[in-house]
């Protein structure tokens, strides 16, 4: 499937996703601070709380909180996924119908702008989460191999964030608005995902669900297989949970744009 | 204040026009507070008091946090938002020539009526918080709280209103207003819990931490005159300050032909 030819249709991809970014420059960076300002509250919260228990939580030290959400700040920015405020626009307006009808399947222009985007503003996200990491005196037990194993599940966790974008993204098609259901879809991730807390230290009914769902696969399990949080072995287990994950977000998103697809061109006809 | 009614009672009617989509929404405001509420619960499973900050003081933050948002999507932000795409579109021309103050017209034109239930179900939070408040709500502790929250919205109004004004030199400034999205957010816990130059930035340059916080310290009772004095003195600055530039703004807008 990727031979000559889509090497090409992806360097013109690239090319114009340069130029549409380039023409928002201010914009690109602003949507930048989502990535940060919540890891850095709930930072900053989670080392009150330590400092009221003598420094410690658990597994935790000051220093090792402050690891997990310096390290959640890059997760969260290269986990993030924005395509359900974009989707409902399009099918509102009657914009996506010519997207449909070009050779390339829209998905693909939503993938090179993701990706360009993150590479892009990672610029500022970068220095951001080394300030942080100086403020609170963040300590890693990074190895090697954390490296190695925690940029596959960082991969793997902005594929599953993204691929359950579209998911969600395609209610659309019924719906039209999905403001709804992506509150919940966020709300949920915020709970589950690692955002307000390390996984680990959800109280243990919450951590027991935050497993069972997709969620901490896209943001708290990179995270602590980068921080050094957890052993190579677990950290694989992790990883393959994240290969699970990916599979059934690519099988629901195939049926769910299938079956959206047939009722979109019903609506237009 | 005639019109202002008016004002809102068509964007009631409107409101009204989309009952389904009005019941999703009142949805989303319940699920949002309560994840909110649950990630405090979470945090205070570990401790008794965070900073000094008890759990119930914490959900009083809370609440005063939904009540300032709350306020600000229900009148600000639509209506700035409309400005600046006024300013885009050059029909802020039409406005300028009504027979009312155009400051008016620009900040307080539309509403998004929703947004009261998310005054009131913050409101309900904070007396949810107060209720389980060790000190009694005494009458001097009720004031200082209606002065300071005042005083927030003012703050808040100021920031939003000088932001808006930037539209009138550089036209797309509704990205600025992203800034403030980001940064709201920041408001849901005590400004004191972030050290140094973060607590900086949270509380003076973004003054949703103030906005928040000190409303709710003064409702413990936590507040003392000398604070007091100082927030009614920074509220009256930003108020002037931001009306002047409001002013040269308006003297350097031209109109969108001219």
């Amino acid at each position: 499937m990727l031979g000559q030819g889509s090497i090409r249709v992806y360097r013109a991809l690239i090319t114009q996703g340069f130029q549409v970014l380039s023409a928002y420059r201010v914009s690109l960076f602003l949507y930048a601070l989502f990535s940060f300002i919540r890891p850095i509250i709930f930072l900053a919260a989670w080392v009150a709380v330590a400092e009221s228990q003598g420094g410690r939580l658990g597994a935790f030290s000051k220093a090792d909180i402050g690891g997990y959400f310096v390290i959640t700040i890059l997760v969260t920015h290269l986990s993030a996924a924005w395509d359900f405020f974009e989707f409902e626009f399009e099918i509102r307006r009657g914009s996506l119908s010519p997207k449909l009808l070009r050779p390339l399947h829209p998905i693909n222009y939503a993938i090179v702008q993701n990706v360009l985007w993150k590479l892009i503003t990672s610029l500022a996200v970068v220095p951001v989460a080394i300030a942080i990491a100086i403020t609170f005196e963040a300590r890693f037990a990074t190895t090697p191999g954390h490296v190695a194993l925690g940029a596959v599940s960082a991969v793997l966790g902005a594929s599953i964030a993204f691929v359950f974008g579209w998911v969600f993204a395609s209610v659309a098609f019924w719906t039209t608005r999905v403001h709804a259901v992506v509150t919940l879809y966020q709300r949920a991730a915020f709970i589950f995902a690692g955002q307000i807390a390390p996984l680990t230290l959800l109280p243990g009914p919450l951590f027991a669900v935050a497993m069972a769902l997709p969620f901490a696969y896209m943001l708290g399990v990179p995270t602590e297989i980068l921080r050094g949080g957890v052993d190579l072995g677990t950290g694989a287990l992790m990883v393959v949970g994240q290969v699970v994950w990916l599979a059934v977000g690519i099988a629901l998103y195939r049926v769910v744009w299938a079956a959206g697809l047939r009722q979109y061109s019903a609506v237009g006809a | 204040m005639r019109l202002l009614r008016l004002f809102i009672r068509t964007e009631l009617q409107f409101a009204l026009e989309y009952r389904v989509n009005l019941l999703l929404e009142v949805m989303q405001m319940v699920v949002v507070a309560g994840t909110s509420i649950a990630a405090v619960l979470i945090l205070f499973t570990y401790t008794e008091v965070m900073n000094g900050w008890t759990l119930a003081q914490m959900i009083v933050v809370l609440g005063v946090y939904y009540v300032v948002q709350g306020a600000e999507e229900l009148v600000m932000q639509p209506s700035f938002e409309r400005f600046m795409e006024h300013v885009r579109e050059g029909t802020l021309d039409f406005i300028l020539l009504k027979p009312v103050s155009s400051q008016f017209m620009v900040s307080f034109r539309h509403f998004q009526t929703v947004q009261t239930l998310q005054v009131l179900l913050g409101l309900g939070v904070v007396v949810a918080g107060l209720s389980r408040l060790a000190s009694d709500v005494t009458p001097a502790s009720a004031l200082a709280f209606a002065v300071t929250l005042a005083c927030g919205f003012v703050l808040v109004y100021a920031l939003l209103l000088f932001l808006s004004t930037l539209a009138f030199w550089f036209v797309r400034v509704d990205n600025l207003l992203a800034i403030f999205w980001a940064f709201i957010d920041a408001g849901r816990f005590p400004t004191d819990i972030y050290p140094g130059w973060l607590r900086l930035t949270m509380s003076t340059v973004i003054p949703v931490g103030i906005a928040v916080t000190i409303p709710a310290k003064a409702i413990a009772g936590l507040v003392d005159l000398q604070t007091l004095g100082l927030i009614l003195l920074a509220t009256v600055v930003a108020w002037v300050v931001s009306r002047a530039f409001w002013q040269r703004g308006l003297r350097s807008y031209t109109g969108a032909s001219a």
